[in-house]
């Protein structure tokens, strides 16, 4: 161990010698200085530093950050690169201890942050991983200084090599080892963005992709450890219901079957210390269920469909369907009043001819992540040792200590690939399921599978809404003089209860509409509601874009220009996005009836601030037989968020969340049956393929330079799903306030 | 319980299971390859899919009873049969996101060009049913008319 630099008082750079290189650790300035993490490193153990230089320049940049498919691990080695001035070639990218937190008092909260997302160009994390990257990268050069006798300023660091106007060189690899017992009397200062040469110019592929594409990479369903067993699932089908009773005997004697345990919410242990879960725990509790364990998982599943078991359903089988308790939750809206979140003027001055009215809802939907939920642990009498993949690692380790009930230092977690996550891995529910079962079989592995029917069936599912909005349009302008939105949520979970896509979109912030009044209400149910790639956004952009298409209608006024005149107040990038997205896809060109182009717009996260969030406009184009075949034909979407670091990792979320959207609004809805979800696969529940993929055109125009490099992966979800409806009004003039479309009849003639 | 002997990617394979077991989980558990991968047991997903004696499979519904002398080639083995530029120009042209879905993607993009060396879109939509929840789709069909020097 050796220096601690405080930088800008938020953390500490601290260095050590590592297999006869460098590896530079990071700690709170606050907290007690990190524990020794350095002579582990090399072993692969517990403590790891978080960029190691190997005497072969080898650059291993371990990162808290999951890594869901948005490229958020490579980007965070991107970020160091770009400081460090190595060879990019030279990069591998690892995964952080995930108890490292714990260990070192906090050193996620400082720079890394373990919260999962695209968030590795946030300013935290940008400027964290940026200042390793410069931190060692001086120390490098002041190494090579001390060893040839002359001033690090004259020494240059470029593609893993130092120079020196004399002619000499070395490799970062030959000078690692002295580099780390350099002491800097100062961190050195960060390049202005404008003199990045990797950020922003270079679009390198995934460090992982050649992993993923030889089958090598390992996701949490792929841990392989010695003696392991596997274990399958069954929760009650009513969510909040209990076992009533199963007969283990029954299937004891099936090929390979070690044993039956039952979960039982009541028997969490619990947390021995205050935990510092980044959630809190409400949205992971333990659901009542079974669970057989056997040497191999097709025999656990065989025996566990074999296994007679029977449910107290408990109360939420009165909901006899979905519809039933939408129903009740348009009521409750309706009997008012709702809670005030956002009141402006006197909604009932508004004096105007033309009213716009219109009830709107989103439906059930699941994630539905292509790797099910699963996750491997090994519990003794006195530790644990977790393998899973989770979207945060701080709530994924308190989650273990609260359901093992160990002290915190006895619990080991390790993250892995994941396939998919949308929001689902992010609470902690899957893992705590799989350690209830696995502290029932300790010394063993076991790995816990859900099945696909189980990942269905027991969601955290996208949080209904139904919205009733009504707009009193001014005489002259066309504008709403005056506009109420009363959103009816569904669920008993109000940590997905979000306004974010509604009452933070600039057309209720900007002061273009006098005359406000946005209320909600919230139904609970049993049925579990959680995040939702851009939790409620999702269902928001769709009904508020859906909306602003209407008032555009009525005042008899283009939809792009209403949009234009309603948003020009706001950041000119607004009308940037909604200007390039229209002229890209052929917008005002008069079409024949039956194909017609819908814009939409909108911003994820916080769209109230200006300059802040990702800014979307989506434009879709539809084909629509009189009997009413509809085809996408395709997609043009402009974007602001303010600049960018991987122009191809964006544009490959963009066209991904793009098409997440496009699904969520044409197919997906959960059906309901006493109080059970129905759809259990893929055969039930329509994803697209292939053949159902439009073209999607990615422009760039609208960037506005900002200097925020704002998150990506979320926002395109929402306007797509305005953009189909309102391509299928201007179509065929059928207009569609609820989702899936699929279900809408579009016939015309 | 039943032995059974089988080729896996060149190599023999002797394994004592249940001739019901799929082969997805026979790959899986049995022997630990886990480049194949469970997306939905059902044959939707097309995540488990692997070639055997020569054509794309769902191994999921495979079951390995009748897979005595049978030639199965896997994600594992895929370079070796000639896949190494396909697998190549999943890294260049930046295709996974996730990447769960890919080894499945793989082995039916394979399969589609040794078929069909040159497909139009239309053979890519038909041949290519396997999902992907990320939208990896677009880079995907790109990715096999890059392999089939097809225009894009």
């Amino acid at each position: 161990m050796n220096d601690m630099s405080i930088n800008r008082r938020s953390f500490l750079i601290s260095t050590a010698v590592v297999g006869g290189g460098m590896a530079l650790g990071l700690s709170s300035a606050e907290a007690a200085p990190a524990a020794p993490w350095g002579p582990d490193a090399a072993s692969g153990a517990e403590f790891s530093a978080w960029v190691e230089i190997a005497p072969d320049d080898t650059v291993t940049v371990r990162v808290p950050t999951p890594e869901c498919g948005n490229g958020a691990m490579s980007q965070a080695a991107m970020n160091v690169a770009e400081e460090l001035h190595c060879d990019w070639l030279k990069v591998r990218v690892a995964f952080a201890s995930i108890r490292r937190d714990f260990d070192e008092k906090g050193s996620y909260q400082t720079g890394f942050l373990s919260f999962f997302s695209g968030h590795s160009t946030g300013k935290q994390r940008l400027k964290t991983t940026l200042q390793l990257g410069a931190s060692a990268r001086e120390r490098l050069k002041a190494a090579a200084a001390a060893r040839w006798g002359v001033p690090a300023s004259e020494i240059t660091a470029a593609n893993s090599v130092l120079s020196h106007a004399s002619g000499r060189k070395l490799r970062y690899g030959q000078v690692a080892a002295e580099a780390a017992k350099i002491v800097l009397a100062k961190e050195p200062a960060l390049k202005p963005q404008g003199e990045w040469t990797l950020l922003g110019k270079l679009s390198p592929p995934k460090l992982n992709i050649p992993e993923i594409a030889s089958g090598k990479a390992v996701y949490g369903l792929d841990v392989k450890l010695p003696g392991m067993v596997h274990a399958a699932l069954l929760q009650c089908p009513v969510h909040g219901g209990k076992l009533k009773s199963h007969d283990a005997s029954a299937v004891m004697k099936l090929p390979g079957v070690r044993a039956v345990v039952v979960v039982d919410p009541a028997r969490t242990p619990g947390s021995p210390v205050k935990p510092q879960s980044t959630f809190g725990f409400g949205d992971s509790l333990c659901q009542s269920g079974v669970a057989v364990i056997a040497d191999h998982y097709w025999q656990a599943k065989t025996a566990l469909d074999a296994l007679p078991v029977e449910w107290d359903m408990g109360t939420g089988a009165k909901w006899q369907d979905a519809e039933a308790i939408f129903t009740a939750a348009k009521a409750l809206r309706d009997k008012g009043p709702g809670r005030d979140i956002k009141k402006t003027g006197n909604v009932a001055a508004a004096t105007g001819k033309r009213v716009v009215e219109g009830d709107y809802g989103t439906p059930y939907a699941e994630n539905a992540a292509l790797e099910p939920l699963n996750t491997t642990a090994l519990v003794t009498a006195d530790s644990a040792e977790v393998w899973t993949n989770t979207q945060d690692m701080a709530q994924a380790f308190w989650v273990a200590v609260d359901e093992t009930g160990l002290p915190p230092g006895k619990v080991t977690m390790h993250q892995t690939f994941m396939g998919g996550a949308f929001g689902r891995r992010g609470q902690g529910d899957d893992l705590r399921m799989a350690l209830a079962v696995a502290r029932q079989y300790p010394g063993k592995p076991v790995k816990v599978i859900w099945s696909r029917e189980e990942c269905f069936r027991q969601g955290r599912y996208r949080t209904p809404i139904f919205t009733k909005m009504r707009a009193v349009l001014d005489d002259i302008t066309g504008l709403p003089q005056a506009l109420t939105g009363d959103v009816g949520y569904v669920g008993s979970r109000p940590s997905f209860q979000l306004p974010l896509g509604f009452s933070d979109q600039p057309y209720f912030n900007s002061g273009v509409i006098p005359n406000l009044r946005l209320t909600t209400s919230a139904l609970p149910v049993n049925v579990l509601n959680g995040a939702f790639r851009a939790p409620c956004y999702n269902s928001h952009a769709f009904i508020v874009e859906t909306f602003i298409d209407e008032c555009a209608g009525a005042a008899a006024i283009d939809p792009l220009e209403y949009r234009l005149k309603l948003l020009a107040s706001w950041d000119k990038s607004w009308s940037d996005c909604l200007r390039i997205a229209a002229e890209k896809s052929g917008w005002g060109a008069k079409l024949p009836k039956g194909e017609g182009l819908g814009i939409a717009i909108s911003c994820w996260p916080v769209a109230n601030v200006r300059k802040n969030g990702t800014v979307v406009a989506a434009v879709v184009r539809v084909g629509i037989t009189p009997a009413g075949q509809l085809t996408v034909k395709q997609i043009d979407t402009a974007f602001d968020c303010g600049r960018i670091a991987n122009q191809d990792a964006v544009r490959a979320q963009v066209e991904g969340a793009t098409l997440y959207g496009l699904n969520v609004a044409l197919n997906e809805e959960l059906s309901i049956r006493d109080g059970a979800i129905i759809e259990g696969n893929f055969d039930e529940y329509a994803i697209g393929r292939m053949a159902d993929v439009p073209p999607i055109n990615v422009h760039f125009g609208a960037l506005s330079g900002h200097d925020r490099l704002e998150i990506i992966g979320e926002a395109p979800v929402g306007p797509v799903q305005a953009a189909l409806g309102n391509a299928i009004y201007s179509a065929i003039g059928k207009r569609v306030r609820r989702t899936p479309i699929r279900k809408a009849d579009l016939s015309w003639s | 319980m039943s032995r059974i002997t089988l080729r896996i990617n060149g190599k023999a394979h002797s394994v004592d299971a249940d001739g019901n077991t799929p082969l997805l989980w026979v790959l899986r558990d049995h022997l630990g390859m886990t480049g194949t991968k469970y997306g939905c047991g059902v044959a939707q997903c097309g995540a488990c899919t692997v070639h055997l004696n020569g054509e794309a499979v769902r191994s999921c519904q495979v079951p390995l009873a009748g897979l005595a002398g049978a030639n199965v080639t896997t994600i594992e083995g895929l370079a070796a049969k000639g896949g190494a530029k396909l697998q190549a120009l999943w890294h260049e042209l930046n295709v996974p996101q996730c990447g769960y879905c890919q080894a499945g993607m793989l082995m039916a993009a394979a399969d589609l060009l040794k078929k069909k060396p040159k497909p139009s879109d239309a053979d890519i939509d038909e041949a290519i049913t396997n999902l992907c929840r990320c939208g990896t789709y677009p880079r995907v069909k790109a990715a096999i008319k890059r392999a089939a020097g097809v225009a894009a």
